[in-house]
């Protein structure tokens, strides 16, 4: 699967603000962000914190009520009109339930739903269509209603349907969030894929395990950024996340509590065989 | 007070067009005791929505013999009595509220069983004071909430029908920790109030890991074990076959518990901790 | 759990001979013959009509039994028209019970009022069950283009049809699953009293409209963020091909069903 060349790959958001209409209340306010290429994100952030909203402005979907957001080199602002498809072509995002997404009949149109609506031409549709349904792994699902299919294997049609336009960012708005443990392993996996292959994914999820393999994790509040950097930064600290309103990873309260103790706990855990092999000596 | 739900060798299959008939359930036998709660846990398929449905009376089994209190439920009136018995919370509980004031919404159900006048209020009240809810929120309408919100009067809406036994189809799915925790907090305080049985269906261990007593694990439409927290961390179950797995401290548990320091309280941070501080004294002192 | 086939407005995977069928051309034949039913005005057009649509269907490989299913959400409104005729209907008296009469003619009305509402529901379900909405709404565009001219806003129109179309098993299943969690709050919709199953629809409707207008909502920005624009500037990776023997066929359907009207 090609990736476009990245000419102004990265989305920048410059004192983004927004207020849904008859709100009292900003539910984001003066974003400073930027998001580039080949990186996995993790927005993390208690339901209201505003990280749904985040997604939806990176994408175009919203436009800041103050502020901008630049995404691959155009401001959204000037791509709200007839012709925004080049940026809707640029950012693909997938949402939080399976069932609201599907518009076709079989996988396979699912999939072309949107190199259609760019006014491709038809062998290329057909090529970009191969190459995601391999590259999602989910060929033998090719002529399957969506509708019928189970709810993760319906996200993961999602997700090869927004890859079929071949975007510079990937943006998951809880995608993950109504899907069985094996189902969020194998979305997770499949974006770290797509970031050694050079995509920028921004995941939201309020699952912390999930972003433990993220490059750089951003943890929003009341629609302000918070906490954010490397995970073994951001998710070892149990109590500032418990007071943003987020479950920690039994692991780093283990260790944390063991600091507590007195023991020299290295820094950054967070996984339990780490725990362990320290234990160990 | 809950009385023993059981169940004895129930199957039940539906047809599905083109296939023939489609088994979802397969000879189960369990039962849960009068304040249990019991965490029924399966991938996709396994039947764990089905086992609901029969227990909540609303699904009527092919095969076997479902009993409350030791009295078998057969036929209609028998199944009917049982609905007022069980209490049914479907997912994403929300979708259902309709009525112009919170009051009303939770209301319906005691309503329809011809609670009225002071005895309504009153179970109106104690609903809302279960699962968390201002009572300033009850004359505002159910569509000015926030998702949270929303929720909570759904669920006080059932408990507002003072049902014995609880049964949760996968209450857990969209919530956040927040939300999940609260709505914890409302089963285990309806529970102590009033000594009632839950039956909490989930794909995902670790959201009824505090609260259940026992895990009964189905895959494809059998029981495959019925373990207490404990038999599962140290059986050999094999959770990732059947499509599930361990809560990260559940992980954490077993590997101190393997290397010969297992923890008083497995979801419990600073039990761990002191398995854990444990192991390290042990190893220090080898050293 | 299957979501146990829910057949109006059900789009059939298993392809028949109709799913090939250009939508235009369905189309057409569905208008013709929705328009043609309500004129006929001898039973026997209705009845020929009617065999000659169950043979197609039947020929082309479409389960006539989802068919006839199709035909469950409707016959309460089929009866109660039904009935209305007979009742009300001045004329011969054929029957009578107390105050209640029923008269030839009504007799006579109430039948053929409920064979057309039948035979309409049956011409549906074929398309519906042949046609994926998308098809459809772009068959809908490719029709009505020349409207375009007096700048109406088709593909508008369009997007909203098929939108309707593919929601209809998402209406089907939400109402049911609200008619439950309302049944397991003790709302009564199998009681003698009418006036307790009247307003025990509230609870059903208002969550119903909720959540399938929040679920359009939804659908409508996953196609938006596809940059869906209606049907212009849109490719088709499956185009909508003609062909000549389907043309021929479906012309030869529409002159039968306009030629019925004239022959008996």
């Amino acid at each position: 699967m090609t990736l476009p060349a990245a000419e102004n790959g990265s989305i920048e958001c410059r004192d983004l603000s927004y207020r849904y209409p008859g709100a009292s209340v900003d539910a984001l306010h003066s974003i400073d962000l930027t998001f580039e290429q080949g990186r996995l994100y993790s927005l993390l952030g208690r339901n209201g914190s505003g990280k749904s909203t985040l997604a939806m402005c990176l994408s175009g979907l919203l436009l800041p009520s103050r502020g901008s957001v630049t995404s691959v080199g155009y401001d959204t602002r000037d791509e709200s009109g007839e012709d925004d498809t080049d940026i809707r072509g640029r950012l693909g995002i997938v949402f939080q339930d399976p069932d609201t997404q599907m518009v076709a009949m079989s996988v396979e149109e699912e999939v072309a739903f949107g190199p259609e609506n760019l006014g491709l031409k038809r062998d290329t549709i057909r090529s970009r269509v191969e190459s995601v349904l391999d590259r999602v792994g989910i060929e033998e699902l090719r002529t399957r209603q969506p509708l019928r299919l189970s709810q993760g294997q319906k996200q993961l049609t999602a997700i090869a349907g927004a890859l079929a336009m071949e975007p510079s960012f990937l943006i998951s708005d809880e995608s993950t969030s109504m899907l069985d443990h094996a189902s969020r392993s194998r979305i997770v996996e499949l974006f770290k894929g797509l970031r050694d292959e050079g995509m920028g994914v921004i995941h939201v999820t309020h699952f912390i395990g999930e972003a433990v393999g993220a490059d750089h994790v951003v943890v929003l509040d009341a629609g302000r950024v918070a906490l954010q950097g490397p995970p073994a930064e951001v998710l070892s600290d149990p109590e500032r996340l418990v007071a943003l309103g987020l479950e920690p990873l039994p692991v780093t309260s283990v260790a944390a509590e063991l600091k507590r103790r007195g023991f020299e706990v290295p820094a950054g855990i967070l996984h339990g065989k780490e725990l362990l092999a320290w234990l160990r000596g | 007070m809950a009385e023993r739900l059981s169940l004895q060798g129930v199957s039940y299959s539906y047809p599905l067009p083109g296939k023939g008939e489609v088994p979802a359930l397969r000879d189960v036998t369990l039962a849960i005791e009068p304040g249990e709660v019991m965490c029924v846990a399966g991938s996709n398929g396994s039947g764990k929505s089905t086992l609901a449905r029969i227990c909540a009376g609303i699904v009527t089994a092919d095969g076997g013999v479902l009993e409350y209190g030791g009295v078998a439920i057969e036929g209609r009136k028998a199944l009917r009595s049982l609905r007022f018995s069980v209490g049914l919370l479907f997912q994403s509980p929300e979708d259902q509220l309709f009525a112009d004031t919170v009051e009303r919404d939770i209301a319906f159900g005691p309503r329809n069983r011809g609670t009225k006048g002071d005895d309504l209020d009153r179970v109106v009240k104690e609903s809302a004071e279960h699962v968390g809810l201002d009572l300033e929120l009850l004359q505002r309408s159910p569509f000015s909430l926030s998702g949270g919100e929303k929720r909570r009067v759904a669920l006080a809406g059932v408990l507002a029908m003072e049902p014995e036994v609880l049964v949760l189809d996968e209450p857990f799915i969209g919530l956040d920790h927040e939300g999940r925790e609260k709505l914890k907090d409302s089963l285990r305080r309806y529970r102590e109030s009033r000594g009632a049985s839950m039956l909490i269906v989930s794909h995902d261990l670790a959201d009824a890991w505090p609260l259940a007593d026992r895990f009964a694990l189905l895959a494809g439409g059998e029981l495959r074990a019925l373990e207490s927290k404990e038999e599962l961390l140290e059986s050999g179950s094999d959770l990732a076959e059947l499509g599930m797995a361990l809560p990260q401290w559940g992980e954490l548990a077993k590997m101190l518990s393997e290397a010969g320091h297992p923890a008083t309280d497995v979801s419990d941070p600073s039990s761990l901790a002191e398995a854990a501080a444990a192991m390290l004294e042990a190893n220090r002192g080898r050293r | 759990m299957a979501v146990a086939d829910i057949t109006i407005g059900q789009y059939l995977a298993k392809p028949t001979a109709l799913h090939d069928v250009d939508p235009r051309l369905k189309l057409l034949a569905v208008v013709t013959g929705t328009v043609m039913i309500f004129l006929y005005t001898s039973g026997w057009s209705l009845l020929a009509f009617a065999l000659l649509l169950l043979a197609i269907l039947a020929v082309s490989g479409v389960p006539l039994l989802k068919v006839i299913v199709s035909l469950r959400a409707v016959w309460v409104i089929v009866l109660i028209t039904a009935l209305l005729q007979f009742f009300l209907t001045p004329g011969r008296i054929v029957a009578s019970w107390g105050f209640l009469t029923i008269t030839e003619a009504g007799l006579y009305n109430g039948i053929i009022f409920s064979s057309r509402v039948i035979v309409l529901v049956i011409l549906l379900a074929g398309l519906t069950m042949t046609t994926p909405p998308l098809k459809l709404a772009d068959a809908l565009e490719s029709v009505l283009k020349p409207l375009r001219l007096l700048k109406i806003p088709i593909e508008r129109v369009t997007t909203v049809v098929s939108i309707t179309l593919m929601f209809i098993p998402n209406i089907l299943e939400q109402s049911r699953k609200v008619v439950r969690a309302q049944m397991a709050r003790g709302a009564d919709f199998e009681s003698a009293n009418l006036f307790r199953r009247v307003r025990d629809v509230v609870p059903v409707l208002v969550p119903l409209f909720v959540k399938v207008f929040n679920d359009a909502q939804q659908l409508a920005t996953a196609m938006d963020a596809r940059a869906y624009r209606g049907g212009r500037g849109r490719t088709r990776l499956y185009p909508l091909k003609l062909g000549v023997l389907p043309t021929i066929l479906t012309l030869l359907f529409v002159g039968v069903t306009i030629g019925l009207r004239f022959i008996f």
